[in-house]
């Protein structure tokens, strides 16, 4: 479960207001779509969620820990793949999920089983031990989500995790959200890929210069007008055209 | 060869994107960020103008004696001498990382861009990095030999041209072999191990060119250095003659200055110029045919395409080791297979020692074996017991933390440092694990100068052993000064892997930082001796002063950690 309450977060001294007042809540079991035109504030909402920024006011949780104040409790249970793959180029495949391993706590067994799941899903068997430098950008966007996939979490915070992904493997990816939220877990990610969020989400946000200007199933954002208009209709309608 | 608009718009580019004015500016003024790095710097600049000031009276010294015997040009070809020797040396460092591991290449490359524009772009940068470097040694020997000398504005005129082309010959011919060199490199699968060994005997040869130089500027047997002596209080200049005469452009450059717009000036300031125009024109010429040859493709690393069988994946997958060995082996791996990183951090601390073994046994009248330098040092520390404690300590020291290690600890993390800030381990459990790997380093340091002086200055057991006890308690509060001026600021947006290590303002603020602690240790011992304390009672005191001192800077580096880690903003 992901809360944010009236949770605000400005730039440059308050003149750019990038997120303003958003109060949200994704549930457990719950793939919510997070969709929003550029600079939106999407990706400073994501990095407020995972604590790789503070806001200015409000509160974030995820599963009952407060962000700021039990950080560790909160990324236990989390984990976070950014919206380009920036890892440790000198490490090998290998040489980083253990990392990642290591320090979320990963038991042996669970660590070899799914890594040898995710590894054979996204057809990195052959390159895990190989330099993370030598992986082409799509690889790479998949070393990352097995490492993101390897600690089991609870909740997945993903920033366009669709990005540089073949047909395959955002099919895969797709299908391991469902898995993933059929447990009970929470995901939470980006897109601006309209038919991705209309299919596979449960709810989704719009976020127009920092205010959620929308959010709902599918039908309960149809339902804001009174046409029987697509994602992208309404996404363009609710963002100004 | 080069279209003047595209070279012109290219440069512009790469010097705003290198020393980040548009980035400062916005930062200063817009989002006002940075304000409190203007006092620091302004700081830090004011500490070193104390010794900016020594090193003015020494060349003015040195000007009133060699003045009177008609030498005192030399002093003007020694300062020349002296900064395209340092230009040598770390354009080797700056050369290699901004040709070939800077990565706006990869935008710039596909560019409708010759080469030779990409690459003369780089070299101003680099050009313009070398004039702040060599800035502290070289200007003050013009600057005060002018004011002294009164030798008029000719002579003013001619330093301005001769200071601004002064970087391109050492650096024109450095570019050159270094394009050859990763053309080379570019062929085989080893790459990086091969840019390393490359880099290594660059240095070696830069250093090997270095002795040849001043073994031909020393003598060359008695009646050599008799008629030398003779010339020296006979002839005018012969010193001059004699520095400059294994590098003929610091004649010219001397000449040019001295000369004024004089015909003797003008004529070798046409030479000094001309000769750096001409290699100027071979690099670009290399560069044009070289450059992209050794380039394109450097970035590729392509590894063996096989699947690991069961077995072998049972054996790498870790079974779970504590957080902090995670992150220290992180730090040790990608610190090793970074190349920048190794020479400017582990082999610094190899490298220093290595150094002062050639300088004090390679003897220019003898050909090598034991020089006077050794016997004057051997000299010294047989005399007092504390003095060779202490100064033995002070070699440990500079060889093990005035290096870059500690004092890019974060900033090496570049744009992954969000790694850090995600992962569920405590900020100080993960400073701890950096602080280990930077000690490590310095530990190396103190190791590799203890060796050197147990080998060559035949130290005492004892003496030794007290030196390296001290030179390990300086390590530890060293090591956390340098930690905690790197946490402050942390530099992650670099492009370019040498901008996190070598051109980090974090690094100089340190070694500022680590000069003024050395600095009021220093005094402290000097008031102690002066109070006629017992030699182990000044040790001793020293000793529980630093651990005490360490034990403050170890606690606070972790304090802050808590404090700083979720504040960045990565």
């Amino acid at each position: 479960m992901i809360e944010l309450i009236q949770v605000s977060k400005s730039y440059n001294k308050g003149k750019v207001r990038a997120v303003d007042d958003l109060t949200l809540t994704v549930e457990p079991g719950e793939i919510f779509g997070f969709l929003g035109p550029n600079g939106a504030g999407k990706t400073t909402t994501i990095k407020m969620i995972v604590g790789l920024l503070r806001p200015d006011t409000g509160r974030v949780s995820v599963e009952g820990f407060d962000v700021a104040r039990e950080p560790l409790a909160a990324k236990q249970v989390t984990t976070y793949v950014p919206d380009t793959p920036a890892v440790y180029e000198r490490l090998t495949g290998l040489e980083y999920l253990n990392f990642i391993g290591d320090v979320y706590g990963v038991q042996r067994e669970a660590r070899l089983e799914r890594i040898g799941k995710w590894l054979e899903i996204f057809e990195l068997s052959a390159a895990v031990a190989n330099p993370i430098q030598s992986y082409s950008h799509g690889m790479k966007q998949k070393i990352v989500l097995t490492a993101a996939l390897l600690p089991g979490p609870r909740v997945m915070v993903l920033d366009e995790p669709l990005v540089g992904l073949d047909p395959r493997a955002a099919h895969q990816i797709k299908e391991m959200f469902r898995e993933h939220c059929d447990e009970g877990k929470t995901l939470f990610f980006s897109t601006h890929i309209m038919e991705v969020a209309e299919k596979l989400c449960d709810r989704i946000g719009i976020i127009h210069k920092g205010r959620l200007v929308a959010s709902g199933t599918m039908e309960e954002l149809r339902a804001l007008d009174r046409r029987e208009h697509s994602l992208e209709d309404i996404f363009l309608e609710v963002t100004g055209r | 060869m080069i279209r003047p608009a595209q070279l012109k718009t290219t440069v512009r580019a790469g010097l705003k994107a290198n020393f980040g004015l548009s980035v400062l500016r916005h930062r200063l003024f817009r989002e006002k960020k940075d304000r409190w790095l203007v006092p620091v710097v302004g700081l830090a600049v004011a500490g070193v103008l104390p010794a900016l000031y020594g090193w003015v009276l020494v060349i003015k010294g040195m000007y009133e004696v060699l003045a009177p015997m008609g030498q005192e040009r030399a002093l003007l070809s020694l300062g020349i001498l002296a900064g395209q020797s340092l230009i040598l040396l770390f354009g080797i460092f700056y050369v290699i990382a901004a040709f070939y591991f800077s990565r706006d290449l990869e935008m710039l490359v596909p560019l409708p861009l010759r080469p030779a524009e990409v690459m003369t772009s780089k070299f101003a940068v680099i050009v313009i990095n070398e004039y702040l470097t060599v800035a502290a040694l070289v200007l003050p020997v013009v600057v005060t030999y002018g004011a002294v000398a009164k030798p008029g504005l000719g002579y003013w005129a001619n330093a301005v041209l001769v200071y601004l082309a002064m970087p391109v010959i050492p650096l024109a011919a450095v570019s050159v072999a270094v394009v050859v060199l990763m053309r080379l490199i570019n062929i085989s699968r080893k790459k990086d191990a091969l840019i390393l060994a490359g880099s290594i005997l660059l240095i070696v040869l830069a250093l090997a060119l270095q002795i040849a130089l001043g073994k031909s500027a020393g003598g060359q047997g008695p009646a050599a250095e008799a008629r030398a002596v003779a010339a020296f209080f006979t002839s005018p200049d012969s010193l001059l003659n004699r520095i400059g005469a294994v590098f003929p452009p610091g004649i010219w450059a001397t000449k040019a200055l001295a000369g004024g717009f004089g015909r003797e000036g003008l004529a070798n300031l046409a030479l000094f110029l001309g000769v750096s125009a001409a290699v100027f024109v071979m690099m670009v010429a290399a560069a044009e045919r070289l450059f992209y040859r050794g380039l394109v493709g450097l970035g590729e690393t392509t590894g063996k395409k096989r699947r690991l069988t069961r077995d072998e994946m049972s054996r790498r997958v870790s079974s779970g080791r504590r957080a902090v060995a995670a992150i220290f082996a992180r730090e040790w791996k990608i610190m090793n297979r970074t190349p920048i990183f190794l020479l400017n951090g582990i082999l610094v601390v190899i490298l220093f020692p290595a150094l002062f073994i050639l300088m004090t046994t390679i003897d220019p009248a003898q050909g090598g074996g034991e020089g006077d330098s050794m016997f004057l040092l051997r000299a010294l520390t047989s005399a007092n017991p504390l003095i060779v404690i202490l100064a033995t300590a002070l070699f440990m020291v500079v060889c093990g933390s005035l290096n870059g290690t500690s004092s890019s600890a974060f900033s090496r993390e570049g744009a992954q440092f969000w790694v850090s800030q995600v992962v569920p381990v405590p900020p100080r459990e993960q400073v701890r694990a950096k602080f280990l790997h930077s000690y490590l380093v310095a530990v190396l340091g103190v190791v590799t100068a203890g060796i050197v002086s147990a080998v060559f200055l035949h130290l005492r057991a004892a003496h030794l052993a007290a030196a390296a006890g001290l030179a390990l308690v300086a390590g530890v509060l060293l090591t956390a000064v340098g930690m905690i001026i790197d946490l402050a600021r942390p530099l992650l947006d670099w492009a370019n892997p040498q901008k996190a290590i070598k051109q980090n303002l974090n690094v100089l603020l340190a070694m500022l930082a680590d000069i003024a602690i050395l600095t009021a240790l220093f005094f402290g011992v000097k008031a102690m001796m002066g109070a006629g304390w017992a030699d182990p009672v000044v040790l001793a005191v020293l000793f529980l002063a630093l651990a005490a001192l360490a034990a403050g800077g170890y606690g606070a580096l972790l304090g802050f950690a808590d404090k700083r880690y979720p504040e960045i903003e990565s």
